[in-house]
């Protein structure tokens, strides 16, 4: 086995994946002043949630970090390793990487894995438009409307989903453990059995599989 | 050889590995690499070919604007029937409880005792390669068995039926599809643990088992088989999981299943309470599967035709094929329309070899009998088409997302040599003239498929009796327990299902909540409402049971309920601004069901909902509870934008 594998994952992307055509190369720059490149640095063989914000925002962008930061806690092993958090600006002309800073500072959500990027404005709505596409020309110039959503992907998996940050936790836990990699029928068996008895304690007593 | 030395060289620059690569690499290496010829499996040591094909190697790919499909020749093709599927002995044998570990998780099949399966089939979602016109190559597809449509189950009233639905679809693909199902029967009245509930996929290797009773609904009340005014017909099966439902029913994840009893034994011989209908199955009685495709020649040196990802297709298919032609004699035929989408409607009419609009004489909508039948022609029948707001077709049946119609066109009326066209309102591409002059009026790209008629051979059936004034009574609905209201909304850029009290956006889908409970053996009236925020046009389906329509409105005034609308349906038709006010039964069995819009592109968004049956009182207070918590979670987080704003 190659010494490499055994230290640092390694991220592949799935053979189908359009890859920079579809996400881009934008040059950004996280809250730590680092130059990443959109699809190789930060997509390519990962799985990641995204969503659009900026510092200055009220009401909704709080409202998600907030939910973020719990989901984060939850998945809080994987975080970093292999998923990971991107919070993209949409108002980069205001957050600077140190604006950035403070913000996640703020917060309390400075942590590994969880990167908030800002970049050339021009990038950035390209970047919108390429996760959010509505095919729909007014819904998609509305910025309001893609801050209440969470863009879930994998690029190992060469697959998307979405979760509304307003819904449960549970519910956004679900959806990204959708987009996560295919289990071995090993591992399967072992989740099905624990599965299998929840189901089985719900329908004696709740009458059928409740699954709450 | 060199397409196989074409095919090597894409596996080397695309670096993907096949099952042959993968040998010839181990001879290669000069490793005494030996299989066995029974570790291959019985089909292939015995040169049988229903190993499932390697994925294509050249895919096709979007463009903006859309590439047109290569051209076909019109009526090359002959239309059939997809085969009926062929039961077997399920091994190891379905049980009640979860056959551990190769069967996903499940709750208990619900009334096993009572309805202990009499036939088994196995569906295998596997790949498969398939051919959409003559002038095409062979498409990579994925379908039951590896077939496109899937082969047809024709079952019977009074026979319960054990379906194996295994995941042999490939471990990783490159295709648009995604690799774990759940498989919904639209729209059968059984426990919810075979219901392909949208959050229960299961990945490949593993494999459920669905217990299909085969009964009427009214168990309960009825006892036995239950009430035989609730019967039903032409029902389908597709894949419904979450998120992509579209893409693996456009892979061809879907095909009939049918069940007969006396008034419609699936023959045409005066026995019984039959009705007497055309019912061969395949030869005087056929299913009309529609859906639409786009496909690119990927590669000259194999000839294949791939599908191109996703909705938005330029040519129609009819039973897997483009533009085919059937041969009919001159007596009366069954058709069961079926449009698998995933998004389009169909508006079809019966083009006479004069131009003018036929008579296709409707007996049966979402698989239930009208309680008499309805002619739908340009004459008289004007304005049978369901529609309210948007353009009628005269003549027209229109057909949205999963939406089924069952009519009876005599052909006896036409002499032989007489050419009649199903038309489609939308045009396709075709690219070539037709070989026959067609009907003033018509042009080749609305043609859905050709009929020739000619004379009746003496082997071949006779025709039917006029078809019956009365088809069957309908069952009384008990009275209302309940009201209850679902807007189809686009709320903050998403398509998703609002219930009137919730704040904010409302629900997305949430397999893990409930967002309304229902009391085992009760009766509800839903109004569904595309009256808010809307613009778009949704097929709703509620899982289940079939309902009523008891009142319909455009922009909240009621308006009469459109005829092909009054019979029982499981879906009901919602264009933008139009109303619903339905009824439904929930008995017989518990367990978490759907409700949601059958555009799959919708459903795929978020606008699908979960609603439970609760067998008692108990039961139906803690999950009012946890609705209550799941609507306090959302509540809270809105609370907290609106403090941070």
């Amino acid at each position: 086995m190659d010494r490499r594998s055994l230290l640092t994952k390694v991220f592949e992307p799935h053979p189908a994946s359009p890859g920079a055509t579809r996400y881009t190369n934008a040059v950004l720059r996280t809250q730590n002043n680092e130059t990443v490149k959109f699809y190789d640095d930060l997509i390519r063989g990962k799985q990641c949630v995204v969503n659009f914000m900026y510092a200055e925002c009220h009401g909704s962008c709080p409202a998600v970090t907030q939910t973020l930061k719990t989901i984060y806690r939850t998945l809080n092993d994987r975080m970093g390793k292999d998923l990971f958090f991107y919070s993209i600006t949409i108002k980069p002309e205001n957050d600077t990487p140190a604006a950035l800073k403070h913000y996640a500072k703020m917060r309390n959500v400075d942590l590994p894995g969880w990167h908030f990027l800002t970049g050339d404005a021009y990038d950035l709505k390209t970047l919108r438009y390429r996760l959010f596409n509505m095919d729909h020309p007014g819904l998609d110039a509305d910025e309001a409307l893609h801050s209440g959503y969470l863009r879930i992907i994998n690029d190992a998996r060469n697959s998307w989903g979405m979760a509304q940050a307003f819904a449960s936790n549970r519910n956004i836990l679900r959806r990204i453990s959708w987009q996560d990699n295919p289990k071995t029928y090993a591992e399967m068996v072992v989740v099905n059995r624990a599965v299998q008895e929840q189901i089985m304690k719900d329908v004696k007593k709740f009458g059928y599989r409740r699954d709450i | 050889m060199p397409k196989s030395k074409a095919k090597d060289l894409q596996e080397e620059t695309e670096g993907t590995i096949s099952r042959r690569s993968v040998l010839k690499i181990g001879a290669a290496a000069g490793a005494a690499t030996v299989v066995a010829p029974h570790l291959l499996g019985p089909s292939k040591a015995l040169g049988f070919t229903d190993d499932p094909p390697d994925e294509p190697a050249v895919r096709c790919v979007n463009t903006t604007p859309a590439t047109p499909s290569p051209a076909h020749r019109p009526f090359i093709d002959n239309f059939t029937a997809p085969f009926p599927a062929i039961p077997t002995n399920l091994v190891p044998a379905p049980q009640e409880f979860q056959n551990a570990p190769n069967e996903a998780p499940r709750a208990p099949h619900q009334r096993w005792a009572q309805f202990p399966p009499d036939v088994e089939y196995e569906m295998k979602a596997q790949a498969g390669l398939h051919r959409f016109h003559a002038d095409y190559g062979d498409s990579y597809i994925w379908g039951f068995n590896g077939k496109y449509p899937a082969p047809t189950v024709l079952n019977v009233y009074g026979h319960p039926t054990a379906v194996r639905f295994r995941n042999n679809l490939p471990a990783a693909t490159t295709t648009f599809g995604r690799n774990e199902i759940t498989i919904h029967l639209h729209n059968g009245h059984h426990g919810s643990e075979s219901d392909g509930f949208a959050g229960d996929f299961f990945p490949p290797n593993f494999y459920k088992d669905h217990l299909y009773p085969n009964c009427y609904a009214g168990l309960d009340a009825f006892g036995g088989n239950g009430d035989p005014k609730e019967k039903m017909g032409s029902f389908w099966f597709h894949d419904h999981r979450a998120e992509f439902t579209l893409n693996n029913n456009v892979m061809g994840l879907n095909g009939m299943y049918l069940v007969y009893d006396g008034t419609d034994p699936g023959h045409e011989l005066p026995i019984g309470p039959s009705l007497r209908l055309p019912g061969y199955y395949g030869i005087t009685d056929f299913p009309i599967i529609l859906t639409d495709k786009r496909f690119c020649a990927t590669d000259p040196v194999s000839g294949r035709t791939e599908m191109v990802n996703a909705a938005g297709g330029d040519k129609w298919i009819v039973n897997g094929k483009i533009q085919p032609k059937l041969t009919v004699r001159r007596r009366k035929y069954r058709f069961r329309f079926l449009n698998t989408g995933p998004t389009q409607s169909y508006d079809i009419t019966l083009v006479k070899p004069d131009g003018s609009v036929g008579t296709m004489t409707v007996i049966a909508t979402d698989a239930n009998f009208l309680e008499h039948p309805l002619p739908v022609d340009a004459g008289a029948g004007a304005g049978n088409s369901n529609s309210t707001t948007a353009p009628i077709v005269p003549g027209a049946i229109r057909v949205s997302v999963a939406e089924r119609y069952d009519v009876i066109i005599d052909f006896g009326q036409f002499p032989a040599g007489s050419k009649l066209y199903l038309k489609e309102n939308r045009p396709m591409f075709v690219g070539n003239p037709s070989p026959d002059p067609l009907p003033a009026g018509l042009a080749i790209e609305n043609v859905l498929m050709q009929f020739n008629v000619v004379n009746r051979e003496w082997w071949f059936p006779p025709d039917t009796p006029a078809i019956p004034n009365t088809l069957c009574t309908y069952p009384t609905l008990p009275a209302t327990n309940n009201s209850w209201e679902w807007q189809f909304v686009l709320a903050g850029g998403r398509f998703r299902v609002k219930r009137p009290f919730d704040a904010g956006l409302g629900c997305v889908f949430d397999p893990d909540h409930s967002a309304h409970c229902i009391l085992r053996g009760t009766t509800e009236e839903w109004l569904i409402n595309n009256n808010i925020a809307s613009g778009w046009l949704h097929p709703v389906h509620i899982h289940f049971e079939e309902f009523r329509t008891l009142k319909r409105f455009v922009n909240g005034v009621e308006v009469p309920v459109p005829p092909l609308h009054s019979g029982r349906k499981d879906v009901t038709r919602m264009e933008a601004g139009q109303g619903a006010l339905i009824k439904m039964q929930f008995r017989d069995y518990n367990g978490r069901y759907l409700i949601h819009c059958h555009n799959m592109g919708h459903e795929d968004n978020f606008m699908m909902v979960r609603w439970d049956i609760c067998p008692d009182a108990a039961s139906l207070a803690s999950c009012l509870a946890d609705q209550q918590v799941c609507q306090l979670e959302m509540e809270a987080k809105e609370r907290f934008r609106e403090e941070m704003a």
